[in-house]
């Protein structure tokens, strides 16, 4: 790898490069699924290549292949220098680079069991007893269990003489099971819904999922809300679980909170952000409750790891701070335009896409409270569970979420099942309205594998610590 | 932009098969140039190119089935591709398997592809995002966007005889349009980038925009719409995500009821892969030759989409809109195409009414995928209309609405048709729609 990246950025210098770096990457994947009790994939992915960015004239380019032998490789630098040099035929304002010493040393994930040393009939057996399982309960129309794992090798190196070696492994699992009547059809997952949970762990991050111990329990569960009641509508308490809660700041704070929407490097596409320079330090966000950070060195999560994709150290940035509007996710490009040091933020998907900020892991800080207090202490409110729909504005600050579950709470009981729950709101109204956040042994870090952004598009893995939270006076209301 | 020529991509094709021994095998090769200049406030700041070639292999035997893909050193590739299916096919368990489908005579034609997508340059991404810029300097505005070619080429080789080969060219350009207090949107996608009009896709933008300056907030209710073919390619894109294919009808999750009038029979959705006016490609990732799909005639529910699996269980032929086998996804339409009408948009507008015209959605997700009921935000130019005419701007608005509900009061219909791509990069090919009533619900 490093003699791939050191060819690639001789050349991008000779072809006239101001800076330049290279990320060599590989990538393992091998993703199991089991449906139905009649369908059964097993897939090994492999990729690698090498992305090359360029700055030539104030500008950027970047050109990516898969071929590594040498004249494809010093093709891929030359043609970056090209297309920087076409973008500066549109760049009025040169490309500035926030400083950052050269970084040198290596990073792997801690595993404790590695996933690729798991047999497959270990992992197969594990699936056919979940998804026999969901299938044994009368009512369950469709069920599917599947595991996925990650290993991926990167290579960073650039002009300034940074030399960056990864490995990064990431364990996900997940099931779902889906009953269908009477007009309805209602899917309950586990541990999180849209496929799987996954962390930067080994094997035992499956292991402790449990997915064949709960798989008789959510399918009793999607059976269960085919006849539930409506979920009422109102304004209520409304207290989220872990999973809602983590989609919540991811959608709300997480993408507000990149730097690059705000200076609109998005716009045509994911959007801007209602967190605006000057709000920061005085914008109240949220409660005091509230304590949000961009933490690319808590253990576990999907954005963890040693450097980001332009070689700067892994990092702990508050967002916001008791309530206060504090700090962004930036790169190196987007951090000089207000004169700081990168927060790390700068991810690709793979070799083939350019780096943009992205978040690491997003979490919301525990509080002290409990999700068994939150519930005793609500008088007329919902508990929902699993994220089952979401949209947001382009702003970030007008939302709508629907739950696989909801839990009707009357004086301090959960006294029902209710289904097709939506809640909506603007994001600092909702934030403001928090008055409990469950403590450190009920907060958990949550993998979202599917968060899309830029053009080209690229799905990026992140992180998100939560716990369960209480909200007062939301919009509450049935999808019907 | 080049991409290996149909012999040289059989051959490889061919290399990696003859390494499979006696088993059924299926080999998908995506060979792609891609590059994708992106501006932002007058300039250009992100400019990218990827070169890369897919290959994934299928092998089916003894009621076991093994994927295995691979993107990299195509010499090294071959041998590791046939090594990993082998081993996922020998270690998964017995299950359902869907025999890999024989060729079926069908032509490898018509393919969308366009000689000067294949020769865009840097340069020339360049100087077209340079055009859309100085249209938005002169009007006092900042743009954003992107200008986009492609040339994929696609080959399905399988050991049931199949040899499917296409190549096809893309190209879209994108632009927002801001001013001091308000956006405007416009885009263009063809296969031939020399039908891409910068200028005049500049102009749209700015002119939505200066339109949109000063919106003032509406209160959330029901409301007429006129929806342009921005919004409408989301809504087609949605209704046929949850209800047009085979499996979603037999897992009991489509809304579609064959033979019921359920829409407006102005409403005729078909997914035709060989329409010339789209973006045609003429087989599936099986290698089935894709047919034209009557989803809903006149507003009447009519057929499903089928892939090999679907179609073995229902004891019909596939209809070729196979994802990548084997899937739990289930077939997926790729050229959906609403029919036209008689109506020009000013005509949508005067029949309308007292309504609001919609230019685009964003964040489209479903809430109640049975009853069709999605949700999302208007986003870039929402205007009152008023006595038959365009008015004022109004502030993003949130709807919550079932598409079959609204699509069965339709008040009319554009008679012009572009191409719209999803987030899914798939085609579309749909006019405006006057619709009698959409909710807002904040």
């Amino acid at each position: 790898m490093r003699d791939i990246a050191e060819l690639v950025l001789d050349v991008a210098a000779q072809a006239g490069a101001a800076y330049a770096d290279c990320r060599v990457v590989q990538r393992q994947v091998q993703a199991l699924s089991v449906k139905d009790g009649r369908f059964a994939e097993v897939t090994a992915r492999e990729d690698a290549g090498v992305g090359v960015r360029a700055l030539v004239d104030g500008a950027w380019g970047f050109a990516s292949c898969d071929r590594m032998d040498a004249p494809s490789l010093e093709d891929a630098a030359r043609l970056a220098c090209r297309i920087a040099r076409a973008s500066a035929r549109l760049r009025r304002v040169p490309v500035r680079l926030a400083p950052c010493p050269p970084a040198v040393g290596t990073y792997a994930t801690p595993v404790g069991r590695d996933p690729f040393e798991v047999s497959l009939e270990e992992k197969m057996d594990l699936l056919i007893r979940a998804d026999e399982a969901m299938g044994a309960v009368a009512g369950v129309t469709s069920h599917r269990a599947s595991l996925e794992f990650v290993r991926e090798q990167r290579y960073f190196a650039s002009t300034e003489g940074a030399s960056v070696e990864q490995l990064i492994v990431e364990s996900g699992g997940g099931m779902d099971a889906t009953a269908t009547g009477d007009g309805e059809v209602q899917t309950r997952s586990h541990p999180n819904s849209f496929g799987r949970h996954q962390l930067c762990a080994g094997y035992e991050a499956v292991q402790a999922m449990d997915l064949a111990g709960n798989a008789e329990r959510i399918g009793s569960e999607a059976v269960a809300l085919l006849t539930a009641p409506p979920c009422p509508t109102g304004r209520m308490t409304l207290i989220l679980d872990g999973t809602q809660a983590a989609l919540q700041v991811h959608e709300s704070c997480g993408h507000a909170t990149e730097l690059d929407r705000v200076r609109g490097d998005e716009a045509a596409y994911a959007g801007t952000s209602f967190l605006t320079p000057d709000l920061r330090g005085r914008f109240r966000y949220g409660s005091e409750h509230v304590t949000i950070t961009a933490d690319a060195t808590a253990t576990g999560g999907l954005g963890t790891f040693g450097w980001d994709d332009e070689g700067v150290a892994a990092q702990r940035t508050v967002l916001v701070d008791r309530g206060v509007f504090r700090g962004y996710m930036s790169s190196r490009e987007t951090a000089a335009d207000h004169g700081e040091p990168s927060s790390g933020a700068m991810r690709a998907e793979s070799w083939n896409r350019i780096p943009i900020v992205r978040m690491t892991n997003v979490n919301l800080e525990p509080g002290e409270s409990s999700l068994e207090e939150m519930i005793a202490t609500t008088e007329h409110g919902v508990y929902l569970q699993t994220n089952r729909s979401w949209s947001i504005d382009d702003r970030r600050l007008n939302f709508q979420f629907g739950t696989q579950n909801g839990h009707l709470i009357r004086d301090g009981r959960v006294v029902g099942l209710v289904r097709n729950a939506i809640y909506a709101g603007r994001t600092p109204d909702f934030w403001r309205s928090c008055d409990a956040v469950a403590g450190p042994a009920e907060w958990r870090m949550w993998g979202v594998v599917n968060c899309g952004k830029g053009q080209p598009a690229q799905l990026v893995h992140v992180g998100h610590g939560a716990a369960p939270c209480r909200f007062q006076g939301v919009a509450v209301t049935a999808a019907s | 932009m080049s991409v290996p020529r149909r012999e040289d991509l059989l051959a490889l094709a061919d290399s990696v098969l003859d390494r499979v021994g006696r088993q059924a095998a299926e080999l998908v090769i995506t060979e792609r140039e891609h590059a994708l200049t992106r501006f932002a406030r007058n300039q250009i700041h992100q400019n990218v190119a990827e070169s890369s070639r897919e290959m994934r292999l299928r092998l089916v035997a003894d009621d076991r089935v093994g994927v295995a893909e691979h993107r990299g050193d195509p010499e090294d590739a071959a041998e590791r591709l046939v090594a990993a299916a082998e081993a996922a096919r020998r270690l998964a368990p017995a299950g359902e398997v869907v025999p890999l489908p024989k060729p079926d005579a069908g032509p490898d034609a018509p393919v969308a592809h366009g000689p000067a997508t294949a020769s865009a340059s840097p340069e020339w991404r360049a100087e077209q995002a340079s055009a859309i810029a100085a249209v938005g300097a002169a009007a006092g505005l900042e743009t954003f966007g992107v200008v986009e070619t492609s040339v994929t080429a696609t080959v399905v080789v399988s050991t049931t005889g199949n040899r499917r080969h296409a190549e096809t060219t893309a190209a879209s350009m994108i632009c927002v349009a801001r001013g001091q207090d308000g956006w405007g949107y416009a885009d263009r996608h063809h296969r031939d980038a020399a039908h891409l009009d910068a200028v005049a896709l500049a102009r749209e933008a700015a002119e939505t925009c200066g339109r949109n300056q000063g919106a003032t907030a509406l209160t959330p209710g029901v409301h007429r719409v006129v929806l342009s073919p921005y919004a409408v390619a989301d809504l087609i894109a949605h209704l046929s995500d949850l209800g047009f294919s085979a499996l979603a009808a037999e897992e009991r999750r489509s809304f579609m009821r064959p033979g019921e009038r359920m829409m407006s029979e102005l409403v005729t959705v078909v997914d035709d892969a060989a329409d010339p006016e789209g973006m045609p490609f003429p087989f599936d990732a099986e290698g089935v030759s894709t047919r034209g799909v009557t989803c809903v005639e006149e507003g009447v529910c009519r057929s499903f989409l089928h892939d090999s699996a679907t179609a073995l269980r229902a004891g019909v032929p596939s209809t070729g809109h196979a994802l990548p086998m084997p899937n739990t996804l289930g077939p997926w339409a790729r050229h959906l195409a609403l029919s036209p009408g008689v109506l020009s948009d000013a005509e949508l507008i005067e029949a309308c009414g007292t309504g609001l015209y919609v230019t685009r959605l964003w964040y489209v997700r479903d809430v109640h995928p049975l009853r069709t009921m999605i949700t999302g935000m208007t986003r870039d130019g929402t205007f009152l209309i008023q006595d038959g005419r365009l008015g004022r701007p109004v502030r993003d608005l949130r709807f919550t609405q079932s598409i079959v509900d609204a699509l069965a009061d339709v008040g009319g219909v554009g008679r012009e048709r572009r191409i719209e791509r999803d987030e899914a990069e798939r085609a579309l090919l749909v006019p405006s729609l006057c619709l009698g009533h959409f909710t807002f619900t904040s």
